[in-house]
């Protein structure tokens, strides 16, 4: 889907993240970006969630649906868009509430039924993300979960750019949370994907149309001119040979930009060598090789809720002329401020392509 | 924005692989809901659901939920008469739940009660919802837009509303969009755990209702712009002539007890096609059976559009909740509904709930000369849409 050029371009006017390396809202961002240092793990610390979430809610709410809860909340508070004026929500994740899966699985394998919760049942529908954050933030409008793997977060942003271009919604809350899972970093090392950087954490934006943003007087942080996401003919899980991108092209198209306008990307890079290599030569096949590129992925693990937080990044980069570096070192390199790309490729082929700008 | 039309049908079902095999069990009345034998029920109150009968295509290596996608997939592409160079193109949205959860529950029980266990990495790659959209589209090279929404119940409904979207913006010209679920261990135990399973095959509306029956299946509709599709002389179904999608924002598993968010839906979905609600004569309910469900619903039907304003049938009595490829299933019904003239009736529906005041269509088919019908479907975190299909190209 990609978003019309006749149309309104969409704003970005609130940014909210929760993770290792960073929580808070687009300032925050602006703040690590400015002087990227990779987290000492992973995994959010065990008393992080703590003053993000209310006490009801610790008690009430999996880890990943108070991640999920938090980070929205902080970008609602900075955008200020009201809910009741249409608020659509959609969240991209690979994984869901997997530890929320295990636990009642794992119920029953110790004690039969009697061991089966039925509290934690609706928990091992991967909607459990986004039917806690709408009762939270008061999103009564369309709400989807969007599963995919490496890019759901991209995903959603674009199909959430989409909605609003379109102008089916007037504001959306678009996200993506994945949480660490010691059985999925067992499965995915025999895999022989164990050398991939993992993470976890959520992000989300709030995307309104730029003129109703403008009218209400909220600061837009960034302004994602077209979005679109296409597939790549591979097996399932598998890493194609063909380089020559529709997401991009049709983005491009759709923003009225040309390759050479594109000042920078950030790609889904993410240490899965074969997938990263496939992903080198699209953008090379789309772009040329002038266009630096940066990946946050080495530097903060993969997880849905990165995609997001890579147009957030996209977003200050327009604004500063500053992108990291790719290889996850504390540097940070001067580009051209103004257009640069958001891509994402997944093993199987989907992949999505944003074309951001500064406000 | 472009019409959207459905040029192609697929199912695999609790009768059995195909809509012919679907439609007939469908009007007939046939209860498909037995005793479960794809999963353990020991020890469990309820032990019946509604599985697919018969060998499915697919390599057996492949997940069951993957070749019921394969099955109905590659009916419905068949059906629309789509050529190569039609999918390297087409769209695909797909709704799922439990992906290869089946066959991923399997090799947990084995880790979890040894502990040596290791799962092979076709179960690791195939758990995820997202892996029918792939595997779909690489067995049919289908190029275009692709994603996979999880929204609980009505994933499959979600799915064919995503797909009208992607042809009423413009983005593509032709889709393939459904949904799909196998029956799995977590989906039965958690629907026990809540008390939600009647032991009995469900009674969608029937003052003795006591709950849900689980069921499984795949349903896949092709749609088309309506240009498109008259440019190349499709066989047009029925058009796909608006959509509502809400949340009630409410709870995490009840419905809101006055039924606005399925309201919005429905009002949503009639706005957007422009259509008065006395022009719809039949409605596909989500009709669960549980107590709560189909008293909101009938509550939020009567709201829109009246009490006893339309007929209100459940396929769920006769192929039970088949999860993620309810909604898809329940609207392949409706467009067959519409072109047939006959509304599926809802079967073992004995005493008519006084709290539904709709006409049920009890036990047997009834014809109807039909134009236009919705058909509503229901999640998990008060996730509602309602489909409105007109016959043929409006």
């Amino acid at each position: 889907m990609t978003s019309d050029t006749t149309r309104d371009a969409v704003a970005i006017t609130g940014v909210g993240i929760v993770s290792a390396a960073v929580t808070g809202n687009s300032a925050a961002l602006g703040a690590f970006l400015a002087a990227p240092a990779p987290p000492p793990d992973e995994a959010l610390g065990p008393g992080a969630m703590a003053a993000l979430v209310e006490p009801d809610e610790a008690r009430r709410l999996s880890r990943v649906c108070q991640m999920t809860v938090a980070a929205a909340r902080l970008a609602m508070r900075e955008s200020g868009v009201a809910p009741a004026a249409g608020l659509g929500l959609v969240i991209g994740t690979e994984f869901g509430d997997l530890a929320s899966t295990h636990a009642f699985a794992d119920g029953f394998l110790a004690r039969g039924p009697a061991g089966l919760s039925a509290l934690l049942f609706p928990n091992t529908v991967m909607n459990t993300m986004v039917a806690t954050t709408a009762i939270a933030v008061g999103a009564r409008d369309m709400a989807l979960t969007l599963n995919a793997p490496t890019v759901a977060g991209e995903l959603a942003v674009a199909r959430a750019v989409a909605a609003v271009a379109s102008g089916r919604v007037p504001a959306v809350l678009a996200g993506g949370v994945d949480e660490l899972d010691t059985v999925v970093e067992r499965e995915l090392a025999y895999l022989g994907l164990g050398a991939e950087r993992r993470g976890e954490g959520a992000a989300f934006l709030v995307l309104e149309s730029s003129a109703v943003a403008r009218a209400r007087g909220a600061t837009v942080l960034g302004e994602v001119s077209a979005a679109a996401w296409r597939a790549l003919p591979t097996r399932p899980w598998g890493v194609g040979r063909t380089h020559r991108s529709r997401a991009i092209t049709d983005a491009l198209e759709a923003a009225g930009a040309r390759t050479d306008d594109v000042g920078w990307v950030y790609a889904s890079a993410s240490c899965d060598e074969a997938r990263d290599r496939w992903e080198t030569r699209v953008l090379a096949g789309a772009l040329g090789a002038a266009a630096p590129v940066s990946t946050l992925g080495r530097l903060l693990g993969r997880h849905a809720g990165l995609g997001v937080l890579r147009v957030a990044a996209a977003a200050w980069t327009a604004r500063s002329g500053l992108l990291c570096a790719p290889d996850g070192a504390r540097r940070v390199a001067r580009v051209r401020p103004g257009r640069g790309l958001v891509h994402g490729l997944a093993r199987g082929g989907l992949h999505v392509a944003l074309v951001v700008d500064a406000a | 924005m472009k019409q959207v039309v459905v040029t192609g049908l697929g199912a695999a079902s609790p009768y059995g692989a195909g809509v012919v095999a679907y439609w007939k069990g469908l009007t007939g009345g046939a209860c498909a809901i037995r005793d479960l034998t794809l999963i353990e029920t020991e020890g469990f109150r309820c032990r019946i659901g509604a599985e697919v009968p018969g060998t499915l295509p697919g390599s057996p290596r492949r997940t069951r939920a993957d070749r019921l996608a394969i099955a109905a997939a590659g009916e419905a592409l068949t059906d629309a008469g789509l050529g190569r160079r039609d999918r390297e193109t087409a769209g695909l949205v797909v709704g799922a739940v439990g992906g290869g959860m089946l066959e991923a529950e399997a090799w947990y029980w084995r880790d979890g009660r040894d502990g040596t266990s290791t799962a092979s990495p076709r179960t690791v790659r195939a758990v995820l919802p997202a892996a029918h959209a792939e595997t779909v589209a690489s067995r049919f090279r289908l190029g275009g837009p692709r994603h996979t929404v999880v929204t609980a119940c009505s994933s499959g409904a979600v799915a064919l509303a995503e797909a009208a979207e992607l042809i009423a913006d413009g983005v593509v010209d032709v889709a393939l969009a459904g949904g799909v679920d196998a029956v799995t261990r977590i989906c039965y135990m958690g629907f026990n755990a809540l008390k939600l399973l009647d032991p009995t095959p469900c009674r969608p509306f029937d003052r003795e209702r006591r709950g849900m029956s689980i069921g499984e299946g795949a349903g896949f509709m092709v749609l088309e712009s309506a240009d498109r599709a008259r440019g190349r002389g499709a066989r047009v179904y029925a058009t796909l002539s608006g959509h509502g999608m809400t949340t009630d924002a409410f709870h995490v598993t009840a419905p809101e007890p006055a039924g606005d968010g399925m309201v919005r839906a429905m009002r949503e979905a009639l706005r957007r096609a422009g259509a008065a609600p006395q022009e719809v004569q039949y409605a596909n309910a989500h009709g669960t059976g549980t107590p709560q469900n189909d008293r909101i619903e009938a509550r939020a039907l009567a709201r829109v559009f009246g009490e006893g304003g339309l007929l209100v049938s459940s396929s769920k009595s006769m192929i039970g909740h088949t999860m993620a490829a309810a909604g898809s299933l329940e609207a392949i019904a409706t467009v067959l509904a519409l072109e047939h003239g006959v509304v599926p009736p809802t079967a073992n529906l004995a005493i008519p709930d006084p709290d539904v005041p709709f006409d049920c269509v009890p036990v047997v088919a009834r014809r109807a000369g039909l134009t236009c019908a919705i058909s509503n479907s229901f999640g998990f975190g008060g996730q509602n849409v309602t489909l409105l299909f007109r016959r043929g190209a409006a």
